[in-house]
């Protein structure tokens, strides 16, 4: 037994705005997440919010289109800033995508804490497009639950940007379930928070399946990217690819959690996952924990995780031929960041998101 | 155009004691002239092409560098390019996911601008690099790749000398620029440095051997050995070099 843990404010605020019940027992009992729980154990929850002000505000969504359904998410998962989002933020906005389409959903909050929860479905055969963007204004804390259906033969491409957002908490919890034969590619352009953690958990359904998750992150100074994957093959014959590459600049901090999970009945699984991980500064930050627990024996699994600092002698070799020296380091760490962004097979989107990268790394130098 | 003076540097270590490299080198290149520094494996020739360029892994602790009448010893290595300093690198350097010409193009622009001139247009550039890089026998496709990745060890070399050929350096140090080449691209090679050669153009050869100076035919030969110019001569020297070594030279050590 525990006692229970002495409240934020913001946390008493919080637990003040829900029906009595476990959620609110729990919450009351230990509190957010914090460094010693271990799935958060970088990414401290608890202390960010507790220095963020106690009031409840608002999320936006600003949406392409109209959404198909409201209604109360039901079946949240275990995770607590998940309940929390589907508890606090209302009716879920349902989407049921159609096929050729592309859905922009911006998730924002100017003050205080907000929750909001989406639900996006692409049925049978659909192919589509969802572009989500996350901002926080400082001070303000965006909390939100998405979850994802995506049946046989769709096939969805998921586009995720995650503004900087100084002094401001974001918390992004997706669950995803991957149907047999169906296909889904994410890919993340993350610049952090005083802490942003974007949580994908996706059930993987193998027989044909396939899922590719990349990730392009740089976090500057005060900013913090935490970004944590879990990937769930419960059936037979599916393929996962993964590739994350981030640069932390002078007192940025990014994190990656990447877990591969293979059930006892996804045999024939073909998963791959690799993070790469950019220092720029002696006083810059990554940790990263990429892991594997495979409980079938006829699987094909790698992990790969490598941090390094910048390469001095393409450095030199580039002054010498007369580029700066933020320059030449804005231009290295461009070129590590594009690989993950490169894999996007839209032309438009990938540009987009390389200006964006570059408009950041010309802010940072 | 260029003076080396009493130069004396030492390597920066990470750890441990510094230890001294070049023990006073004077050297006099002027405008017009390709001189080459010949000497063993270890004499610090290398070491002062880095010292040259500016590299801080190095430290000088005596001597000057004049480069123009001015001196550029406590210049950085963008700065010194912009006046007009070219190292052909002995081992270039792959950068991945740098397209050549967007690397080269940023390079000359940001020397321009160093210089107070006018940026080159995309299309001159690339204009430019067509028939640059034809001299060479250098392909369109050779172009697209990232700076030097994928390259043999020749094929590196010969993209240096294409660089040189599109920065038009007013100074070139060519670093080992022979070695990894095999007969064809040595003459390919030297080929490309000859046509810079030019009567307001130094050159500064650094070399093991003496096959590749045949081509260039430097107009003054230096010996280096202990982090000194030990001896001076014209072309003939080289040819002495190889044919006796530089065994008589391991006294300089002392």
């Amino acid at each position: 037994m525990t006692l229970p843990v002495k409240l934020s404010a913001f946390e008493a605020a919080l637990a003040e705005q829900l029906p009595a019940g476990d959620l609110r027992a729990e919450l009351e009992g230990r509190g957010l997440p914090h460094r010693r729980v271990e799935d958060w154990k970088w990414s401290d929850l608890r202390t960010a919010l507790a220095r963020l002000p106690a009031e409840a505000g608002e999320l936006t969504l600003t949406m392409s289109r109209a959404p198909d359904a409201r209604r109360p998410l039901m079946g949240a998962p275990d995770q607590i800033m998940a309940r929390l989002a589907a508890a606090l933020g209302g009716q879920a906005q349902v989407y049921d995508l159609h096929n050729g389409e592309t859905v922009t959903l911006d998730a924002s909050v100017a003050a205080g804490a907000g929750h909001g929860a989406v639900v996006v479905r692409a049925r049978d055969g659909v192919h589509a497009v969802v572009r989500e963007r996350y901002s926080a204004a400082p001070g303000a804390m965006l909390n939100l639950n998405v979850h994802y259906a995506i049946s046989p033969r769709a096939h969805l491409t998921r586009i995720i940007e995650q503004d900087a957002s100084p002094d401001a908490v974001i918390v992004v919890t997706t669950t995803m379930d991957l149907s047999q034969r169906a296909h889904a590619a994410q890919t993340t352009l993350g610049f952090g928070a005083k802490l942003a953690r974007l949580e994908t958990n996706i059930s993987h359904g193998g027989q044909g399946a396939s899922l590719e998750m990349n990730g392009a992150y740089l976090v500057g100074e005060g900013l913090h990217l935490d970004q944590t994957g879990i990937v769930r093959h419960t059936g037979p014959g599916g393929t996962t690819r993964e590739l994350f590459k981030g640069a932390a600049a002078h007192g940025g901090r990014g994190v990656f959690q990447g877990k591969i999970h293979v059930e006892r009945a996804a045999q024939k699984t073909d998963a791959k996952m690799n993070h790469r991980g950019l220092l720029l500064d002696g006083r810059s930050e990554i940790d990263a924990k990429p892991e594997l627990e495979i409980y079938a024996d006829d699987v094909v699994c790698a992990h790969g995780n490598a941090l390094g600092a910048m390469d001095a002698a393409a450095l030199f070799y580039m002054r010498q031929r007369g580029l700066s020296e933020p320059r030449a380091r804005a231009l290295l760490t461009r070129s590590f960041l594009a690989e993950p962004l490169e894999r996007l097979s839209d032309e438009a989107v990938r540009e987009a998101l390389m200006a964006r990268l570059q408009t950041a790394l010309e802010g940072m130098s | 155009m260029l003076e080396i003076k009493n130069l004396h540097a030492r390597v920066n270590p990470e750890e441990g004691e510094a230890l001294a490299i070049l023990k006073g080198v004077d050297l006099k290149v002027p405008a017009g002239e390709v001189h080459a520094i010949m000497g063993p494996n270890g004499c610090g020739k290398s070491t002062l092409s880095y010292v040259l360029a500016g590299h801080d892994g190095y430290e000088v602790t005596d001597g000057a560098l004049v480069f123009e009448g001015a001196d550029i010893g406590a210049l950085a290595p963008e700065e010194r390019a912009a006046r007009g300093l070219f190292l052909s690198f002995q081992y270039p350097v792959e950068i991945p996911g740098v397209p050549t010409l967007t690397f080269l193009k940023e390079a000359a622009n940001a020397q321009r601008r160093a210089r107070g001139e006018a940026e080159v247009s995309a299309p001159d550039f690339i204009k430019l690099a067509r028939e640059n890089a034809a001299k060479l026998g250098i392909s369109s496709e050779m172009l697209k790749r990232p700076v030097n990745v994928g390259f043999s060890g020749g094929e590196k070399k010969r993209m240096e000398i294409f660089q040189a050929l599109m920065l038009a350096p007013k100074f070139l140090i060519l670093d080992e620029t022979d070695s990894g080449l095999d007969i064809d691209a040595l003459k390919v090679v030297a080929e490309g440095v000859n046509a810079l050669r030019s009567p307001d153009r130094g050159m500064l050869v650094i070399t093991h051997y003496q096959r590749l100076l045949d081509y260039l035919k430097p107009d003054v030969v230096h010996v280096m050995a202990a982090g000194r110019i030990v001896e001076t001569g014209g072309p003939d020297l080289a040819l002495t070099l190889e044919s006796q070594g530089y065994e008589k030279y391991a006294g300089a050590a002392a």
